[in-house]
């Protein structure tokens, strides 16, 4: 017997679980289903129990400071397995707050194995029952795979994949990250502000804003963790620990440690779920979407990981919204142009927009300008004196192209540089607004003012009047 | 120096940018292919008109723009290492300035924000911007909305057919004549042929009727007080494709065979349908030929010249019909209706009725096309 549905959404990650509720809410009767647990692997794998991490590294570091000011508390150590049960119990809570809300939307939540067996039909399989669904319209939702460098035996006890490196049971004492993207540096260094010795053998450059790769490397440098860029591994071998041989513009070197963690890229797997009997368009070993997430295939839409683009939550929570109100007549649009890039290393980086380099080279005239956060008093006052602000702006027209920041607050601060950016503002509306004081929201302020030498807390500038 | 779109084909208004071909602060030679552009007919290209380097485009890809306005600026000299940096295809501005909103309007209503002029501060599109550009330009509605009454476009193609149509009409005394041919035999002969379509044996036809009826081939000169009868047979073959009617022309038919002419017609029809016709394949015909049959359904027509020719002829479909034969038999024969409009200021009835019987006669006995082969 084939059942009849309006819309069915494959897969619970991000993508897909904001897809199904925004369609719900417009109206639209949703069938979502998923093989694993609601919330993908963002939520169960990736995004949160990284975060998890890396605000437990940073909230260690931050007990120096806190004594400093007279907080009395014992010596303070590390308990992984409690860390553990608190991340598995958030884990649980934030899936249950999802399952709750397409509950109430009234989302039919099925759990099994999709595969599609034609253009408008869906066979789950659970268990050792096996169901046929017809459906009108189906959003791809199914995420990514990992895949990591050949020639590395992933099978060694002392090597990790960065989701293995996020629920380590004990802090390695000499650990290497390998990797591509904010991943690894986030790994690298939230195990540096735990203890360990930390090596972070990136790929390619960082990144970022060359301003902001320097400040980033000076801080992972104070932190102990060496960073080395543009790196090729060679060789690893493990006996009790790792030595990997690696080749960068430095020549050939070999480092040791007693772990190494591999981050791999995020892929589209394109055998699963039947997507390989439908005749979809792709690029890239991607589907081809346009900006609404419309397929080749009418009634076919996808979302996430398994369209061009990087693998980021952020992407398919906004395409995941865009092609459900497309289902539902409403017209929108996924522009990733102001997508901010962020880093939870302490302090944070996060960035919108275009960097200094990427705007000349679009062919802009332009005037950038740094400001230091120890020149925000209420930074100084949280003795979170370190990292800056970059703002790159066209000539003339003071168009801001660009906000680059590495420091506390970043990733709440770029929010307003994200609105900036959409609402293609210009200098003087960063600084006409009122500024909550004291705040380190003061700092972005002062950032722009400091296009034209007019930041008041600097007292030696670092570009003279430029306009 | 400026490079300006210039007329690059008959009657050509306006031109979409379809890619710039070098960089800013590129070096580039005379002649060198600079942009390519699609009119409502074909694809050109502009070349350099000097020695210089691209200083900066005044155009962006997708852009219409008319004849005579100015493309990209060139300077002379040779390029700098500033400009060098620049000289990707990407180094040109591209962010636009509108709030979110006003970009939802503009999306919901349809229209490309490239194609808005900001009213606002530093060219800034605001919401009355949209608003303004819906009344001068209303979109075109992809699903049309169910209202008193549904809207398509009425540019571009459609509208350079519209106005070459009405000019024609308008000029010339229209005069159409219609007669129905027996094809049976001439679809008996192609049988053996398979390799040659009916359409490439009519235009052979044709150019053949065409050297004994110059006066089809001719072109009117008014000023002049004259018509000036052309050698050279040049048959446009109307073609439909989803932009509107193109017409590609197959050059010198009288010097052709029909293998030539069958592969020229369909590497044309081929360029027609993937809009890559260049300016020298759309242009310059002598005599018009519309071959409508292969869509069914029509009997006749009263077709429009493509000025400034002289006639153009239709072909329709072909049905089998119960006819009645010399010795008073009905027979059942595959007849095929043409119907031939001409300008009646410079030929009469007499002579379009002529020369259609001895179209006629080619194609019911197509044995007889032997005898006038070169």
């Amino acid at each position: 017997m084939v059942e009849k549905r309006d819309l069915m959404v494959i897969g619970g990650g991000p993508g897909g679980y904001h897809a199904a509720l925004r369609a719900a809410q417009l109206g639209k009767q949703v069938t979502l289903i998923e093989q694993g647990e609601i919330g993908g692997a963002c939520l169960n794998e990736g995004c949160i129990p990284s975060k998890i991490l890396t605000h437990f590294a940073s909230e260690f570091r931050k007990q120096g400071h806190l004594q400093k000011m007279g907080m009395v508390m014992g010596e303070a150590s590390i308990d992984l397995a409690k860390l553990k049960s608190f991340r598995e119990e958030k884990i649980k809570g934030l899936r249950a707050g999802v399952e709750g809300l397409l509950r109430s939307r009234g989302v039919e939540v099925i759990n099994g194995t999709a595969s599609f067996l034609s253009e408008n039909r869906i066979g789950i399989e659970s268990g050792h029952q096996f169901s046929l669904f017809e459906f009108k319209q189906a959003i791809v939702a199914i995420g990514g795979k990992m895949v990591y460098p050949p020639g590395i035996s992933m099978e060694s006890p002392f090597v990790l994949t960065e989701r293995e490196a996020l629920t380590m049971t004990e802090i390695p004492e000499g650990l290497i990250v390998s990797g591509h993207d904010y991943v690894a540096i986030e790994i690298a260094a939230a195990y540096a502000a735990l203890g360990s010795t930390v090596t972070l053998l990136m790929e390619g450059r960082l990144p970022f804003d060359q301003s902001i790769e320097r400040e980033m490397k000076r801080l992972l440098k104070k932190q102990k963790v060496s960073v080395v860029t543009e790196v090729t591994i060679m060789s690893v071998s493990d006996d009790g620990g790792v030595e990997v041989d690696y080749e960068s513009s430095a020549g050939t070197r070999q480092v040791n440690g007693t772990h190494l963690v591999l981050c791999g890229k995020s892929e589209a797997d394109l055998s699963r779920a039947g997507l390989d009997r439908l005749p979809l368009e792709c690029e890239g070993g991607k589907i081809k979407v346009d900006g609404e997430g419309r397929t080749s295939i009418p009634g076919v839409w996808a979302i996430g990981d398994v369209t061009p683009g990087p693998g980021l939550a952020i992407k398919a929570i906004k395409e995941g919204k865009v092609a459900a109100g497309a289902i539902a007549g409403d017209k929108g649009e996924v522009d990733l142009e102001w997508l901010p890039a962020i880093v939870q290393m302490d302090p944070p980086v996060a960035c919108a927009g275009w960097s200094e380099e990427e705007a000349e080279n679009r062919g802009y005239e332009v005037v950038c300008s740094e400001y230091p956060f120890r020149a925000n008093g209420f930074a100084g006052l949280k003795e979170e004196t370190d990292g800056m602000i970059k703002i790159v702006s066209e000539k003339g027209t003071s168009l801001i192209l660009g906000i680059h920041m590495i420091g506390s607050g970043a990733v709440e601060l770029i929010s307003a540089g994200v609105l900036g950016l959409e609402m293609a503002a210009r200098a003087e509306d960063f600084t006409f607004p009122l500024y909550p004081h004291p705040s380190s929201n003061e700092a972005l302020m002062e950032a722009v003012e400091e296009l034209t030498g007019h930041a008041v807390h600097l007292q030696r500038r670092r570009k003279k009047a430029v306009q | 120096m400026e490079v300006k779109l210039h007329d690059i084909g008959e009657g050509m208004t306006e031109a979409t940018i379809n890619a710039f071909l070098v960089g800013v602060g590129e070096q580039v030679r005379a002649d060198q292919p600079l942009v390519e552009v699609q009119t409502d007919k074909m694809t050109a290209e502009i070349p350099a008109p000097a020695n210089g380097i691209i200083k900066g485009f005044n155009v962006k890809e997708g852009d219409t723009i008319r004849v005579g306005e100015t493309v990209l600026i060139m300077g002379s000299g040779k390029a700098s290492t500033a400009a060098k940096r620049a000289s990707s295809a990407t180094a040109q501005k591209t962010r636009i300035m509108a709030s979110p909103f006003t970009r939802k309007l503009a999306r919901e209503a349809g229209i490309p924000l490239e194609k808005v002029r900001g009213s606002g501060p530093a060219g800034r599109i605001m919401d009355e911007d949209i608003h303004s550009h819906l009344q001068v330009e209303p979109p075109p509605q992809e699903t049309p909305v169910r209202t008193e009454a549904d809207s398509i476009p009425f540019r571009g193609r459609r509208k350079q057919i519209a106005s070459k149509m009405v000019r024609s009409v308008r000029t010339i005394p229209h005069c159409t004549h219609f007669e129905e041919i027996d094809v049976t035999e001439l679809l008996a002969w192609k049988r053996d042929v398979p390799d040659v379509s009916m359409g490439a044996f009519f235009i052979k036809a044709l150019s053949i009727c065409l050297k004994e009826f110059p006066i089809f081939n001719g072109r009117l000169d008014e000023e002049q007080e004259c018509v000036h009868l052309q050698h050279a047979h040049h048959i446009g073959v109307a073609v439909d494709t989803e932009e509107g009617l193109i017409v590609p022309v197959i050059r010198h038919v009288e010097e052709k065979t029909l293998k030539d002419i069958q592969k020229e017609l369909k590497a044309l029809t081929n360029k027609a349908l993937n809009q890559t016709l260049t300016v020298k394949e759309a242009s310059g015909g002598t005599f018009t030929v519309s071959n409508v049959g292969p869509l069914g359904g029509s009997i006749g027509a009263t077709p429009i010249i493509n000025e400034p020719e002289v006639a153009l002829i239709s072909f329709h479909k072909t049905k089998k019909r119960p006819m009645v034969n010399e010795s008073d038999e009905i027979v059942i024969r595959s007849m095929m209706n043409v119907s031939m409009s001409f300008d009646h200021r410079v030929a009469d009835g007499g002579t379009a009725v002529r020369f259609t019987n001895r179209l006629r006669d080619f194609i019911e006995k197509p044995g007889i096309l032997l005898m006038e082969m070169i």
